[in-house]
C-alpha cells in the first residue's frame, strides 16, 4: 500500500465517521417524524436536548476515560447514589415538605447537597481509579464490581424508598434562560467544550490518547500513566456529581435506580461516536454526536409509541454492533 | 539401515516480505544420529525446524520422511509421522499436574468424559522412570523448578512415538545434572534408532553429544561436518563467512580526550539476568554491546533506563551520579531508550507522527497547555532533518515503513534533548537504505557530543558502527573488544563461550 493513499484514506475515514453519525441522526429523525409528526416540533427538540444533557455530561467523562483505554461501568450506579445523597440532603436538611420549611436550614440545604455530591463523586472516582491501577485487573471487571457496591449503598441509604424534593430545587434541571433554553443544555454544551479543550489543547488530553494508544510506550516516554488514568476516573466521578444534581433537579425525586441506565447509554454513546474500545481514538465532537444519536433514538422510540422495553434491546445491540464494526475495521488497517 | 536417511529435505525455500529466510536448503538426517544445527541469529535455523514441525509452510521444496515424499507438512501430520519438537520456551500448563501435562493431547477418559487421573499418573510414572527423570508425576507444574519443567517438556515429547526429536536450545534452562539426564536419554534412544536435530548456541555441547553438525548462514546451508573431523574455530569461521571484511569501520572523532570516560555504568546487577556489569563510554564514541539473544543485553538497557528493577548499579555522567529511578526520572536526566520492539514499547502507532515525536518533550514539560502551532513546526523540522519519509507529519505512524518508524522514535528522543541514547537493535526489520541513514545519524550524534550505546545481534553492524564492542554472555560482560581485536569472529567466540578469557 502506498503511503500517499493513506492520508486521504485516513482523512476520508475521519470525515465519514462524523458524517455517518449525522446521517444516522437524520434518518432516525425522519423515521420518527413520519410515524409521529410531533417529533420535529421545536418543543420536542428542546425537550430531547434537555433530556440528553445528563447523558451528555456523563458521556464526556466516560469518553475521556475510554480514550485512555479504560472503562467505568459503574457510572450508572454512581449517578444513582449521588442522586440519593443530593435528594436526601435536600429533604432532610430542608425539611420534609415545602410548606413547612426549617427556616435558615433550607438556605443551606442546596449548597450542602452540591458540596457533598462533588466530594462523594470525587471519592468514588478516586477509589475506582486506585483500584483499577493497583489491581492491574481489566477496568471493566473492577468497575462492574463497584457498580454493585454503589448500587447496594444507594439501596441501603434510601431503604429502597424514594426521596421527594417537592419542587424545592428546580432551577438547575428545569430552569430556562430567557424562558427558552434549558439550563441543562448549557451545562452539556459547556462540558463538551471543556472536553474538547482538554483533549485537543492540553498536555493531559494528549497523554490520554498516548496511554490509550500504547500504554507501555507512553510509560517509556516518561508519562506518569497511573496518575493520568487515576485523574480520568476522578473526572468521571466529578462529572457524575454534576449530572446527578441536574438529573435530580429535573426529575424532582430520587430512587436508588434513577441513574442506572446511564452506564450502558454512556458507553453506547461514546462507542457509537467512534471511540475505540481499546482507546487512543475519539474526540469531543464524536462524543457529542454519539450522545445525540442515542438520546434521539430513545426519544424516537417513545414518541413512536414503541414498547419501552425495546429500548434496552436497541441500546445493547448498538453497543455490540458498534464495537464489532470498529474492531473489524481497526484490525484490517 | 544405519546410514539410511529418515529425513531428507530438498531445496526448501521460504521468503518473507523483504527477507529470504531459507534459500534452497538441502538437509538430511540419518537414522539414529544426533545432528547439530548452528548459525548466527537470523541464519534460518528456526524457520527450518518450524517447516519440519509443520507449523510453517515452505514456498518450495520437498521433504521425504521415512521414504514418503511431502511438499509440505502441517503440525498434526508431523506429529503423526513421529516428529516431536521441544521448544525453547516450555509449552506447559502451570496449573495442571505433571502427568496431565504429559498426556494433555490425549488424556485417558472414562465413558462419561471424566479424566482417568490414576491411569494417567501411572503411565506418566512409567514414562518418567524409563527416561530416568526422578519427578513425581502427581506434582503440579508450578511446584517444579525451571530445570524440572524443561525435563517434563522433554518427557512429553517421548510420550508419543517419536522418530525424530527436535531440541531447540534444550540446555538453556538446564543445569549440569539436567544436562546429563538429557544426554543420557539422547544416547540411549538414538541407539534404538531415534534421530535428533540439536540446535544450540553452545558449541561445546555439539562436540559432547552430536555426530554431525550443519552450519546455516543467511538462509543457506553452508556445509555439514562430522564432529570428529572439525573444530570450533572452523565452525565459527563458517558461521561468519568471508564477507565481513568489506565493511567500513567508523573513524574516530579527532580532538577529544579518548581516555576520559564520560559515562560510567557501574556494577549493574540482577540475580540471574545481569551479572555485575560495568563499562564506560568515552566522549564521541559509539559503544556497542553484542552477544546472543538472551544474554541479558536488553535487560541491562532497561535497567540503566530505570524501566526494570535492579539489585545494584549506578550511572555516572560527567562525574555526576544520575542513576534514574524510573523512566520519568531517566528522561529528566537526559537519557533516552530506543527499545528493541518499536511497536510494543516505542511508538503509539495509531497516533500521528507529530504526536509521537513530541511525546517525551511534553512528558518533561510542566505546562498544562500545548502550543500546537509551535509543536507542528518544530516536529516538522526535526522530521525533515532526520529525513522521515511521510507525506505529512499528521500521518499515522502505523502507515510508515519500519525504517521511518525507527526515525520517528529517534526524533522523539532528540526532540526531548536526550544526551545519552541507548539503541536496542535499532536496525531489526529495516531496509538497507534506512539502515545506512540510521548509522549516519548515530555517527553525527556521537560527533555532536551525545553518548551512544548500541545493542545489536548483527555482528558486522557492531563492528562497522561502533568504536568498541562489549560482549555479553549469561548476563556477564566477558570482553570489551577494540582495534584489531574488534572482529566478527571474536564477538561470536566470546558470545558463545568459545574464547573464555576475561578481560574486565
Amino acid at each position: 500500500m502506498k503511503i500517499n493513499a493513506f492520508t486521504r484514506e485516513g482523512l476520508r475515514r475521519r470525515i465519514s465517521q462524523s458524517t455517518m453519525l449525522v446521517i444516522l441522526i437524520v434518518v432516525v429523525a425522519i423515521v420518527a417524524t413520519i410515524v409521529n409528526p410531533k417529533f420535529l416540533r421545536i418543543t420536542n427538540i428542546i425537550n430531547i436536548f434537555q433530556q440528553i444533557s445528563v447523558l451528555g455530561i456523563v458521556s464526556c467523562g466516560v469518553g475521556m476515560l475510554l480514550v485512555s483505554g479504560h472503562i467505568d461501568i459503574s457510572v450508572g450506579a454512581q449517578v444513582s447514589l449521588l442522586g440519593i445523597i443530593v435528594a436526601g440532603i435536600i429533604q432532610h436538611v430542608g425539611g420534609i415538605s415545602a410548606d413547612a420549611p426549617n427556616g435558615w436550614l433550607q438556605l443551606l440545604a442546596i449548597p450542602t447537597a452540591f458540596v457533598v455530591s462533588f466530594i462523594v463523586g470525587f471519592l468514588m472516582g478516586l477509589i475506582n481509579g486506585i483500584t483499577v491501577i493497583k489491581s492491574r485487573v481489566t477496568s471493566f471487571i473492577i468497575t462492574l464490581g463497584f457498580a454493585s457496591v454503589y448500587k447496594g449503598i444507594a439501596l441501603l441509604v434510601s431503604g429502597g424508598a424514594s426521596y421527594m424534593l417537592f419542587g424545592r430545587f428546580e432551577w438547575l434541571g428545569r430552569g430556562r434562560i430567557l424562558n427558552v433554553i434549558p439550563i441543562p443544555i448549557l451545562f452539556f454544551l459547556g462540558i463538551v467544550l471543556l472536553t474538547h479543550i482538554v483533549l485537543k489543547f492540553m498536555r493531559y488530553g494528549r497523554f490520554l490518547y498516548a496511554i490509550g494508544g500504547n500504554r507501555k510506550a507512553a510509560y517509556v516516554s516518561g508519562i506518569n500513566t497511573d496518575g493520568i488514568i487515576m485523574r480520568a476516573y476522578v473526572v468521571v466521578g466529578l462529572l457524575n456529581a454534576l449530572a446527578a444534581l441536574i438529573l435530580i433537579s429535573r426529575v424532582g425525586s430520587a430512587l436508588a435506580t434513577t441513574g442506572e441506565a446511564y452506564a450502558l447509554d454512556a458507553l453506547a454513546s461514546v462507542i457509537v461516536g467512534g471511540v475505540a474500545i481499546t482507546g487512543g481514538k475519539g474526540n469531543a465532537l464524536s462524543f457529542f454526536l454519539g450522545v445525540v444519536l442515542i438520546g434521539l433514538l430513545g426519544n424516537a422510540l417513545i414518541i413512536m409509541n414503541v414498547n419501552p422495553y425495546v429500548r434496552d434491546v436497541v441500546i445493547g445491540s448498538i453497543i455490540i454492533i458498534a464495537v464489532t464494526v470498529s474492531h473489524l475495521t481497526g484490525e484490517s488497517s | 539401515m544405519q546410514n539410511a536417511n529418515i529425513l531428507e529435505a530438498v531445496k526448501i525455500s521460504k521468503s518473507y516480505p523483504g527477507v529470504k529466510a531459507l534459500d534452497e536448503v538441502d538437509f538430511d538426517l540419518r537414522y539414529g544420529e544426533v545432528q547439530a544445527l548452528v548459525g548466527q541469529n537470523g541464519a534460518g535455523k528456526s524457520t527450518f525446524i518450524e517447516i519440519i514441525a509443520g507449523s510453517i509452510q515452505p514456498d518450495s521444496g520437498r521433504i521425504t520422511l521415512g521414504g514418503t515424499m511431502h511438499t509440505h507438512l502441517d503440525p498434526s501430520k508431523s506429529i503423526e509421522l513421529g516428529i516431536q519438537t521441544v521448544h525453547q520456551e516450555n509449552q506447559l500448563v502451570e496449573e495442571l499436574s505433571v502427568a496431565e501435562n504429559i498426556y494433555l493431547y490425549n488424556l485417558p477418559k472414562t465413558r462419561l468424559g471424566f479424566v482417568k487421573l490414576a491411569t494417567c499418573i501411572e503411565a506418566a510414572d512409567v514414562l518418567l522412570g524409563e527416561l530416568g527423570i526422578d519427578i513425581s508425576s502427581e506434582k503440579k507444574l508450578n511446584e517444579l523448578t525451571p530445570v524440572q519443567k524443561k525435563l517434563i517438556s522433554i518427557a512429553k515429547a517421548f510420550s508419543r512415538k517419536a522418530k525424530i526429536l527436535i531440541l531447540d536450545e534444550p540446555t538453556a534452562a538446564l543445569d549440569t545434572r539436567g544436562k546429563n539426564i538429557l544426554y543420557d536419554i539422547v544416547r540411549r534412544y538414538t541407539k534404538k534408532g531415534l534421530s535428533v536435530v540439536y540446535i544450540s548456541h553452545h558449541l561445546g555441547e555439539i562436540f559432547e553429544i552430536c555426530d554431525r553438525v550443519t552450519i546455516f548462514k543467511d538462509g543457506r546451508r553452508i556445509t555439514t561436518h562430522k564432529v570428529t573431523e572439525t573444530d570450533m574455530n572452523v565452525i565459527v569461521q563458517e558461521m561468519i563467512g568471508r564477507s565481513s571484511t568489506s565493511l567500513i569501520t567508523r573513524e574516530m572523532v579527532q580532538g577529544v580526550d579518548l581516555e576520559e570516560p564520560v559515562l560510567e555504568v557501574r556494577d549493574y546487577h540482577r540475580q540471574g539476568v545481569v551479572d555485575h556489569v560495568s563499562f564506560s563510554v568515552r566522549q564521541g564514541e559509539i559503544f556497542g554491546i553484542g552477544g546472543l539473544v538472551g544474554a541479558g543485553r536488553t535487560e541491562l538497557a532497561r535497567m540503566i533506563f530505570g524501566l526494570d528493577e535492579k539489585e545494584s548499579g549506578n550511572l555516572v555522567y560527567k562525574n555526576r551520579e544520575i542513576t534514574p529511578s524510573d523512566p520519568t526520572d531517566a528522561i529528566k536526566k537526559g537519557i533516552g531508550l530506543l527499545t528493541e520492539d518499536r511497536k510494543e514499547n516505542g511508538l503509539v502507532i495509531i497516533r500521528p507522527v507529530f504526536e509521537n515525536i513530541s511525546l517525551v518533550r511534553f512528558a518533561k514539560s510542566r505546562r498544562a497547555f500545548m502550543k500546537l502551532q509551535r509543536e507542528r513546526s518544530e516536529t516538522e523540522a526535526i522530521s525533515k532533518q532526520l529525513n522521515v519519509k511521510t507525506p505529512t507529519i499528521a500521518q499515522l505512524v502505523i502507515n510508515l515503513s519500519g525504517g521511518n518508524q525507527q526515525k520517528v522514535v529517534l526524533a522523539k528522543w532528540l526532540f526531548a534533548e536526550a544526551q545519552i541514547l541507548i539503541f536496542d537493535e535499532p536496525t531489526v526489520g529495516i531496509d538497507v537504505g534506512s539502515k545506512g541513514e540510521i548509522y549516519g545519524l548515530m555517527d553525527q550524534l556521537a560527533r555532536s557530543g551525545k553518548i551512544i550505546i548500541m545493542i545489536s545481534s548483527d555482528n558486522p553492524e557492531l563492528i562497522s558502527v561502533c568504536d568498541r564492542v562489549g560482549v555479553m554472555r549469561f548476563g556477564r560482560f566477558v570482553a570489551v573488544l577494540e582495534g584489531e581485536e574488534k572482529t566478527e569472529e571474536n564477538i561470536l567466540k566470546f558470545s558463545m563461550g568459545v574464547a573464555e578469557k576475561d578481560r574486565i
